[in-house]
């Protein structure tokens, strides 16, 4: 059989899961914000301690700690956790803490390091001083709407539910790699999640905006039990859903602001991103290569030349995709300007490019810090010596010529 | 201590970033006070005719709007962030020799100064509405496309009594030869785009009122500089 057309059937087969990640999506935008509760339930309000791990300067930041302390909910402390005084995300955080006088806002410098998750290592710090029995972990590039807290914690009413975790959308972009970024959340990460829970069964836990009880969290070994896992939302997840409790992706979605970020964020993150999943999907991961429609279609490209055919095809699955992409960024609100979708085949295509680095190496930077990482994203510490620093030396060579 | 910059350029001259934008940007990294100095260029040369033909320059005919536009900008700046925000502007003589240039900040400006008057008028006009008057990247520049601007700096015996401040470090860049002669400084970061946000900042030891603000550069006590970074490392 002619290779184009094995290339066209994997193409098609991938536009089909594109087409069932759209029906996902849809399907948990339309339940959206409804009033889902009883009256029992929409009347359930303990008071919430929010976790907020912060370490630099995220984009928007003041908006984002702002929106915590707008919130319509009668009893919450927000910790925020930094490593020092000199971390310029301080400032801002006092700031906050001064505009809002009567909001519980508490500032904790800790250099706990015990762990190599940078994150987590902030995180301990403020759930030891948290004083209430709901625990909610929310990153720093977070912004949330006022009714946010009465929304997340509906579902834990029931007390078989372990976790709530949330949607989110990538919003605010103004430069080329955000762009990208949220782009990317907005498809791809977006659809799978939804995909995975409304066929699978299957629920992420997105570490960006998670809710458990304190007593669970004690249960599974506290923040300590996965201080060296990069994934450790994906893994506190796991330890309550075998606890026998429920893990529930609740349809109210989170924005996640990405304003100006450089080429190279994108593609750090999203390098380290794939090495997480293909770290703990194993060969499963080999499955998000065949449904890169975008992808699959170049390869058509690449092994018959620019033929006339390769081109429609490449031409088509790129439309599709834009169309696609056009119409799940419209139904969730995203407030992309249509001529961005212009470049969703493009980020498509270095996506899939990234798979292959995902797979190339063991080791991953984030904020700042080398990791090697092994199965199921266990963190070790990275060796400086010997080959070793020739092969960062060149990946790095690499990576600053890509961004350049 | 007062995180400041006083060095700012918006999309009303050759900034990428428009002003509400750039006022964003700053609230949103926590800064206390900065100042917005759009460009003024000397109409009379060529570069400044090119300059003010795309609108590259603040010119006197526009010089209200802008005013009113930064003053607006200010009081929701100050309601959101609590971060003082004022009108200034860069007098821009530029011409083909670094020793011919020179960049003039004026900061809490009420009227139209035009950059086709020579210093002292300048100068003279700044003090009359009690203006901050900060010669800026007095050296040389690490930058290729930047041009030198050398000639208040070369002319400092003449100039130096009218000039409240020496912009000591301005982006990347540390004039060291400033903290030699020991004249008051400031720094700034020469903001044009996002990533500029990043670079020298000025400290201030002072309340968070114009006043107090111009007074501590003045007196040049409690003034600090830091090179102001992300906290993460790309």
């Amino acid at each position: 059989m002619d290779i184009f057309w094995v290339v066209t059937v994997v193409t098609i087969s991938g536009l089909v899961v594109f087409g069932l990640q759209i029906l996902a999506i849809r399907s948990f935008t339309r339940r959206g914000r409804e009033p889902t509760g009883t009256e029992d339930e929409t009347e359930f309000r303990p008071p919430i301690s929010i976790l907020k791990p912060l370490h630099g300067l995220d984009d928007h930041l003041f908006g984002n700690l702002e929106s915590f302390c707008l919130q319509d909910y009668p009893f919450y402390e927000l910790l925020c956790s930094f490593k020092d005084h000199n971390d310029p995300a301080y400032r801002v955080a006092q700031t906050i803490k001064n505009k809002f006088p009567n909001r519980r806002i508490s500032l904790i410098v800790e250099g706990y390091d015990a762990g190599l998750n940078p994150k987590v290592n902030r995180l301990h710090p403020a759930y030891q001083r948290a004083q209430y029995p709901y625990l909610l972990i929310s990153d720093s590039n977070v912004m949330v709407p006022p009714d946010y807290l009465k929304q997340i914690i509906r579902p834990m009413k029931d007390p078989q539910t372990g976790l709530v975790t949330n949607l989110i959308r990538g919003m605010g972009a103004r430069t080329i790699g955000s762009l990208f970024e949220n782009l990317h959340l907005n498809s791809f990460i977006l659809g799978n999640v939804c995909f995975l829970k409304r066929f699978l069964d299957i629920p992420c836990v997105i570490g960006k905006s998670m809710l458990l009880r304190r007593d669970d969290l004690e249960a599974i070994g506290g923040f300590r039990a996965v201080k060296d896992v990069l994934a450790e939302d994906h893994f506190i997840g796991e330890r309550i859903r075998k606890r026998g409790q429920k893990v529930i992706l609740s349809s109210f979605m989170v924005n996640n602001v990405n304003e100006y970020w450089g080429f190279k964020k994108f593609l750090n993150r999203h390098v380290r991103w794939g090495k997480m999943r293909w770290k703990i999907l194993g060969y499963k991961y080999i499955l998000e290569l065949v449904t890169n429609p975008v992808l699959v279609s170049f390869t058509s490209w690449i092994v018959e030349g620019p033929s006339r055919r390769a081109l429609i095809l490449i031409a088509s699955v790129g439309f599709i995709k834009g169309v696609g992409d056009y119409y799940v960024g419209k139904k969730i609100g995203a407030h992309i300007h249509p001529l961005g979708y212009l470049l969703s085949p493009m980020k498509d295509l270095l996506i899939g490019l990234i798979w292959f680095l995902s797979i190339a190496n063991d080791t991953v930077v984030w904020r700042g810090k080398r990791y090697l990482i092994r199965e199921n994203t266990v963190l070790c510490p990275c060796p400086e010596k010997g080959i070793w620093t020739w092969r960062y030396r060149l990946m790095d060579w690499v990576r600053a010529s890509v961004a350049w | 201590m007062l995180l400041c910059d006083f060095h700012i350029h918006t999309s009303y001259s050759d900034g990428s970033v428009e002003l509400r934008r750039t006022v964003d940007l700053f609230g949103q990294a926590g800064f206390d006070v900065i100042a917005i100095t759009d460009h003024v260029v000397n109409g009379e040369t060529a570069l400044g005719k090119l300059a003010n033909r795309f609108r590259f320059s603040i010119q006197e005919d526009n010089f209200n709007r802008y005013l009113e536009d930064v003053v607006g900008e200010g009081k929701r700046a100050w309601e959101r962030y609590e971060m003082l925000v004022l009108p200034g502007v860069e007098i821009t003589k530029s011409s083909l020799s670094s020793k011919q240039s020179a960049h003039v900040l004026l900061i809490d400006i009420k009227t139209f100064v035009s950059a086709s008057w020579d210093f002292e008028k300048i100068f003279l006009e700044a003090k009359k509405q009690n203006a901050l008057i900060i010669a800026c990247h007095p050296h040389h520049s690490s930058e290729l496309t930047a041009l030198d601007t050398l000639y208040l700096w070369n002319h400092r015996k003449k100039y130096a009594r009218y000039i409240d401040a020496w912009e000591i470090a301005n982006r990347d860049d540390v004039f060291n030869v400033i903290s030699l002669k020991k004249y008051p400084y400031i720094a700034g970061s020469d903001f044009h785009r996002v990533r500029h946000l990043y670079s020298w900042k000025t400290l201030l030891n002072c309340k968070k009122e114009t006043e107090a603000v111009k007074q501590c550069i003045r007196y040049n006590r409690g003034v600090a500089i830091t090179l102001f970074r992300n906290g993460v490392p790309s």
